[in-house]
């Protein structure tokens, strides 16, 4: 009957925003009764390292609402072209037209709303599928009333939705929260942007929202005079549903600057509007020639594929402990333990595309056979690109794709660089004082000048097309030599000696140590 | 109260619900939207506004006040200028779409709207210009094109309202009853048919589209199964019935209650004649050229059934 639209992005939009978003999308899933009902959750721009916003708050909603959600993650290299035009990180227009190609056609209504509103019936007994099911065509809206703070961080179960229902119903009346706010014509009501049901077939004849509205604010304004036009009434379902917004005031979000705050013209988006039509945009609006993954939270999760990853490449563990050291006298020892480190490698890769080609550098062929059985096993699609300047490895796996570094440099979305001893053997204990021989001494310096060179000349060898920096992990890059060597050429944080892993973006020196790394680097090869 | 205005109705509901009269509050506003549900919209081919039916007082009272406050804004004059035309109001409304170009010349959308409320008054030759100028930034604009045709039609530019009217179907591709519709105006009945059909699939109880594709199967040759019409009693119900042979042209001519009803009427009774007796049906034709609008789609039709040499089938 309905698709819920709504977008955001794997940050802190003001106060709580956890909280908030997990009451939201609960309540929200817990009004629906068709089979064909939806929410649609835009995540636009989170960095391609996180997982998508509901994927963080997961374990907070309910079964109902992990069926009913579907995640469009729009990575930050498709957001790029608008960047320089935005100060926004996430963008409304865009996130909620994306949406809206991509939501089920079965479905009448589209509802425009927001991770912090609970549309509470007025009927008990009626679901919010069964309300719109009954009306009429038309573009409704309903007033927004306020929910103190206090109220919902400290009173709402996340979990329970329909006990928090129930508790807005009782609150409603004993706290006076029922003001509707009128306004002008053709908003109808303040706050209008969090409740816009409008039917799915308008939204396609009108072109969406309008995609010039790039600085935030009044996009649900500038909706509601086009459809205003188009339908030549705002109609109302104060009758039918209540919609209450949890405020989050206490904090600023991100677009909020008070009276500094840079937002859309009103004239331009709002006052001066002449159609409802957006002629400009007709054949782009909701980039449909846009591959957008789709992420689910009730199947093929993250942690399904990670854990499907790591079973297929390693044996559960048969001692309680293995041990490692940290003893400046073991500075120089590269010896580690695979099995411990494989997990904390696939945590990095896991949250980006599947169809990722990652260049993996490595001296340890057993990294290599492990990682590409993991690798494949998590559901990833792109090839593993490994150099043949790297010898010695194993590259029989059939995700893994042999080449010259100079070819598949070009082809890389993602990098690894594993700096170990290529002749450890899996059973050997680690860190306890083991020399480099001449093998070791060559596979390292080989990982070392490629790792060099892919680093320095990072921004020059990039596929076509893409702009943004291309993400580096250092394995075993933490406390011994490799350390300053990783560090210099890559930003990086300050990781725990455990994890062994370390990952970041080129650094952008324009100091003299920059341009002499840069240099060095780019002549390794 | 006039018992089919149903923002009174929705009035009254909202001022009962504030008074926490629940129960009466909701009947009220359960009649305001069976009151428009059962409003059936223009024909899908024409300009958005005058797909708009309804009573659109609270709109126009509610733009009055904008007007006062945003004088130097298009949206406002131009969102009430669309609930006069709406309603029918055409000259306030051109009143409002000249102020609003007066703030904003030249922009083709209020330039078209113009056109469509000087068309609405009669004033063919100036809603030709309007439409004319719109075009020049608009050219692909359907429902421009649209509103241009029946101008042209309407001052006897038969050859020229076509070329818009094949343009716009051209470019209404994937919207099927709007497609019929430009096509039933051409009376081109070969091209409207599988657009019905299409339509039927989305609409299977439509009964304008059932009527249209009686009308197109007929004027086609095609043989009509008249026992599986629709006994509907809602207009153009009775329509149907006259095509199944249910009831007679006395009988219809009667139901027809309103200008338009009674051109969609004699159509109709045109298009049943036509098989036996062109010269009928073209009487039927002419009197709808004579008496009814041009904007209707039948108008249109029945110029183009009269344009065909007189031993011409639709084929």
């Amino acid at each position: 009957m309905f698709s819920v639209i709504l977008y955001g992005r794997n940050d802190s939009h003001g106060y709580n925003l956890h909280k908030r978003a997990a009451i939201s999308f609960n309540a929200i899933a817990e009004v629906m009764s068709d089979p064909d009902d939806e929410i649609l959750f835009v995540d636009y721009n989170t960095p391609d390292d996180h997982p998508t916003f509901p994927e963080a708050i997961h374990d907070t909603l309910t079964e109902k609402a992990k069926k009913v959600l579907r995640i469009f993650r729009v990575r930050p290299e498709q957001h790029y072209h608008l960047k320089s035009k935005t100060h926004l990180v996430a963008l409304e227009a865009q996130s909620r037209n994306i949406a809206l190609r991509r939501s089920n056609p079965n479905n009448r209504w589209v509802l425009y709303t927001n991770t912090d509103m609970l549309l509470v019936p007025r009927r008990e007994e009626e679901s919010l599928s069964k309300i719109l099911g009954d009306v009429p065509d038309g573009f409704y809206q309903i007033p927004r009333f306020e929910l103190p703070e206090m109220l919902w961080e400290a009173a709402f179960d996340r979990r329970d939705p329909v006990g928090n229902l129930t508790k807005l119903r009782d609150w409603a009346v004993r706290f006076h929260l029922n003001q509707v706010v009128h306004n002008f014509m053709p908003m109808k009501y303040d706050a209008l942007g969090d409740f816009q049901a409008a039917l799915r077939e308008d939204m396609f004849a009108i072109h969406g929202f309008d995609e010039d509205m790039l600085l935030g604010w009044h996009c649900d304004s500038n909706l509601a005079a086009r459809l205003a036009l188009y339908r030549g009434r705002v109609d109302t379902l104060i009758d039918k549903v209540f919609g209450y917004h949890c405020d989050h005031t206490r904090v600023a979000a991100a677009n909020n600057k008070g009276r500094a705050t840079r937002m859309n013209d009103q004239n331009r988006f709002i006052w001066d509007v002449s159609s409802p039509y957006l002629p400009e945009q007709a054949d782009t609006w909701g980039w449909p020639g846009v591959e957008i993954e789709e992420v689910r939270l009730d199947r093929e999760t993250s942690y399904e594929r990670f854990t499907s990853g790591l079973a297929a490449a390693l044996d559960p563990a048969t001692e309680p402990y293995r041990s490692t050291s940290l003893d400046w006298y073991l500075y120089s020892d590269l010896s580690y333990d695979i099995r411990h480190t494989l997990p904390f490698v696939c945590d990095q890769v896991l949250t980006y595309p599947r169809s990722t080609a990652v260049m993996l550098v490595a001296t340890r062929a057993e990294f290599v056979s492990r990682f590409a059985v993991a690798w494949q096993a998590m559901g990833f699609t792109g090839p593993i690109l490994v150099p043949t300047e790297c010898q010695r490895l194993d590259t029989s796996h059939p995700s893994i794709k042999t080449g010259a570094f100079s070819d598949l440099v070009r082809m890389a979305d993602l990098f690894v660089f594993e700096f170990g001893l290529a002749t450890q053997n899996p059973d050997e204990a680690v860190r306890i004082g083991r020399p480099e021989g001449p093998l070791d001494k060559k596979s390292l310096k080989a990982v070392a000048k490629l790792f060099a060179a892919a680093a320095s000349e990072e921004a020059e060898t990039r596929p076509k097309g893409r702009r943004l920096p291309r993400r580096f992990i250092g394995v075993n890059v933490i406390y011994n030599k490799f350390w300053p060597l990783f560090t210099d050429y890559i930003g990086a944080n300050i990781n725990p000696f455990c994890s062994q892993v370390l990952a970041g973006i080129p650094r952008q020196e324009s100091s003299l140590k920059g341009k002499i790394l840069k240099f060095r680097g780019r002549y390794r090869v | 109260m006039d018992p089919t205005l149903d923002e009174a109705w929705e009035g009254w509901g909202e001022a009962l619900d504030a008074l926490g009269e629940r129960a009466l509050a909701l009947e009220k506003y359960e009649m305001a939207r069976r009151l428009r549900a059962g409003q059936r919209p223009g024909a899908p081919d024409r300009h958005f506004v005058l797909r708009q039916r309804g009573h659109f007082t609270a709109e126009i009272l509610a733009y009055d006040s904008v007007v006062r406050s945003l004088a130097k804004n298009t949206l406002p004059y131009l969102a009430r200028g669309n609930a006069y035309l709406a309603t029918g109001q055409a000259a306030k409304a051109l009143a409002d779409y000249e102020r609003a170009l007066r703030l904003k010349p030249g922009v083709p959308e209020i330039t078209a709207l113009k056109g469509e409320a000087l068309a609405m008054l009669g004033r063919y030759s100036e809603a030709l210009q309007a439409f004319d100028s719109a075009l020049l930034a608009r050219p692909n604009d359907a429902e421009i094109l649209g509103g241009r045709a029946i101008v042209r039609i309407a001052l006897g530019l038969v050859e020229e309202a076509d070329a818009d009217w094949r343009q716009q179907f051209g470019l209404l591709r994937g919207r099927p009853s709007a497609c019929a519709c430009v096509a039933l105006r051409m009376a081109d009945y070969g091209a409207a048919l599988p657009q019905l059909e299409q339509a039927l699939m989305k609409e299977p109880t439509d009964p304008y589209w059932l009527l249209y594709r009686l009308t197109a199967q007929r004027r086609l040759g095609q043989v009509v199964d008249a026992t599986n019409i629709p006994v509907i009693d809602a207009w153009p119900g009775p329509l149907l019935a006259l095509h199944a042979g249910r009831t007679s042209a006395a009988e219809a001519l009667k139901l027809a209650n309103t200008e338009s009803r009674r051109a969609e009427a004699t159509f109709q009774l045109g298009i049943l004649a036509s098989a036996h007796d062109h010269n009928a049906a073209r009487l039927h034709w002419q009197e709808i050229v004579d008496r009814s609008g041009p904007s209707q789609i039948e108008y249109a039709a029945a110029r183009h059934e009269l344009a065909r040499p007189l031993s011409s089938s639709a084929l």
